[in-house]
């Protein structure tokens, strides 16, 4: 249709041009301490955007995103330590991840209700005591990750900003595409749905494990870059329930089921959680609460919903009446 | 040439038989309606034929083919297509994205975007809500989120349609303009099955009729046939009832409510 392509052209514009900045940073002289901060913010952008197809375009919520993180980061981990290539041990943590989800997936999305949520609490804990306990991956003392190769931050930049912005564009097809309508009529009523010929069982089976798979990498990415990784319950670790809260809060922060929305809150996610652990401890849990809150309360539609408001609200005066 | 052929279909939920031992044919190209008081089970029939409910007893089987316990999507893409009773619009969706999915996800799976809108244009277009393509589905009223309903369905391009109740709430020029729609779509060629309350609408469109009560076939024939029924008059029709629908039975109706789709 060539009605869409001018529409098509600005939406995909913005993006690229996003992207290319961000290609361009590193040469601009920033501090590895910045370099380090931005990765980070990919890393957990990554894990927004995954959960988002998920809870947010299919309306599943998942508490258990941290399993397919920490399988990410020890599949990944284990790979490289076997001498393996870390690209090939993304592939590898995605692989796994998504393998992972169907363990969640195939008995709980045939029933309806809270069973999905319950389910992937169960799993997160199972998991967690298993890899504390399992001798090849060094048990609950964690996991060294030796690379033999020289560290240079800039790949690990680069790595990660190719990650998220395969995740966003995965996101935007998935949006853009007739899976996506399905993804949206079955968070909306499941049963209507099936009476149009969508099968939602095996719609939500896809959308869950194409999810664990970018996790997964984000997982990965995180390992290959700290080294160290331990699946403790606390703070850090990588198949910690905190994990898969942090995961969850990003996308409603942001804004649920909409492809800008997580990226937005992985990204405030991020820089905040950086700075706030470093400064206060304990603070950033009580923080994020009472964000949480407020945005439940007053905005459903997370920041990128505020962010519309207020564009509508700068438009109108102009005179754009748009009805 | 049957379409349609439903053999001891039976549904107990827990100990009360909502549909019992019901058989019946349904011939190709006519439309077919199913008539009986609240909590006679016609809802429930619908939901077992298009497999929303499995059935605890019973064949059914679509030209030849045994389809009893497949899936919802499975039978839409075998070519079965239903209305609900209770308007079910995806809300968040424009009317077209309604329309849309039924077109992608039907019989013919279509996968080209820009060629299932035009689809779906057409199935707007027919039930005259093309000019509200772009609105929410959340904004239409009943009369017009009924014949959304219907449109959705037909742009799943079936063989088979059960239109549930698609008249009931409806003003009098509603109901007339639906029951055209109705049989415009029998004239593509499409076999319907119809449930509905007002008698007028049944009889005027339909070419045969079944009669149930309390789950059980009571009756069947054509409407003229039904009308002079004793059995069917003295169960539901009432000794001067044709100018409007018929009094439900209060004690009944918890049955029918148990199917999932309350009356």
């Amino acid at each position: 249709m060539k009605a869409a392509l001018p529409r098509l052209s600005a939406k995909t514009a913005l993006p690229l041009l996003l992207l290319l900045a961000l290609l361009l940073l590193p040469s601009a002289g920033l501090s590895p301490n910045l370099v380090r901060i931005l990765f980070i913010t990919y890393v957990w952008t990554i894990t927004s955007v995954a959960w988002n197809l998920v809870g947010g375009f299919t309306g599943q919520v998942s508490f258990g995103f941290a399993v397919f993180y920490g399988l990410g980061a020890y599949t990944a981990g284990l790979m490289i330590n076997a001498g393996g290539s870390p690209y090939l041990g993304f592939i590898e943590a995605a692989a796994i991840a998504a393998l992972a989800s169907f363990f969640v997936g195939l008995p709980s999305f045939r029933l309806r209700g809270p069973y999905f949520a319950i389910a992937t609490i169960g799993l997160t804990e199972a998991i967690r005591v298993i890899m504390s306990n399992l001798k090849i991956t060094g048990g609950a003392s964690g996991l060294s990750i030796i690379e033999h190769r020289q560290f240079r931050q800039v790949e690990h930049y680069y790595t990660a900003l190719v990650a998220v912005a395969l995740a966003v564009l995965v996101s935007m097809l998935i949006a853009g595409s007739r899976f996506g309508l399905a993804l949206r009529a079955i968070k909306q009523d499941e049963d209507a749905a099936a009476s149009l010929g969508v099968n939602p069982y095996q719609s939500k089976l896809w959308v869950h494990a194409i999810a664990a798979a970018l996790t997964g990498v984000a997982g990965a990415l995180h390992a290959r870059y700290a080294v160290f990784i331990d699946p403790s319950g606390g703070p850090g670790g990588v198949f910690a329930f905190q994990t898969g809260i942090s995961i969850l809060l990003m996308p409603v922060i942001g804004g649920i089921g909409t492809v800008w929305g997580p990226v937005l809150g992985g990204v405030v996610f991020g820089i905040v959680e950086e700075e706030l652990v470093v400064n206060f401890p304990n603070v950033h849990l009580l923080l994020y609460g009472i964000l949480l809150i407020l945005i439940i309360l007053l905005e459903p539609g997370g920041l990128a919903g505020l962010l519309q408001k207020a564009f509508r609200l700068m438009r109108r005066p102009v005179g754009h009446s748009e009805s | 040439m049957d379409i349609l052929k439903v053999e001891s279909l039976t549904k107990y939920f827990g100990g009360v038989a909502a549909l019992k031992d019901v058989s019946f044919e349904i011939p190709e190209n006519r439309i077919c309606g199913f008539i009986g008081p609240n909590g006679a089970g016609k809802t429930t029939l619908f939901s077992l034929i298009t497999g929303a409910v499995q059935p605890s007893k019973g064949r059914v089987q679509l030209r030849d083919r045994d389809v009893t316990r497949m899936s919802p999507s499975a039978l839409v893409k075998m070519g079965i297509a239903r209305t609900h009773q209770i308007v079910r619009p995806f809300r968040a969706m424009t009317v077209l994205e309604n329309v849309q999915l039924a077109v992608h996800f039907g019989r013919q799976s279509v996968v080209s975007t820009s060629h299932a809108k035009e689809k779906a244009m057409e199935s707007l277009k027919l039930v005259h809500l093309d000019h509200k393509s772009r609105l929410l589905a959340s904004v239409l009223s009943l009369g017009e989120q009924k014949r959304l309903e219907v449109a959705r369905a037909v742009a799943t391009s079936p063989d088979l349609l059960l239109l549930d109740e698609v008249c009931g709430g409806l003003s009098a020029s509603e109901t007339a303009a639906m029951l055209d729609l109705i049989q415009q779509i029998r004239a593509r060629g499409t076999t319907i099955m119809y449930v509905e309350h007002d008698m007028k609408a049944v009889m005027s469109v339909c070419d045969r009729i079944t009669v149930l009560n309390f789950g059980q076939k009571l009756a069947e024939g054509k409407p003229e046939d039904i009308q002079k029924n004793d059995a069917v008059i003295e169960a539901y029709l009432g000794k001067s009832s044709l100018g409007g629908g018929p009094n439900a039975r209060k004690s009944s109706e918890a049955q029918e409510s148990s199917t999932g789709n309350p009356t």
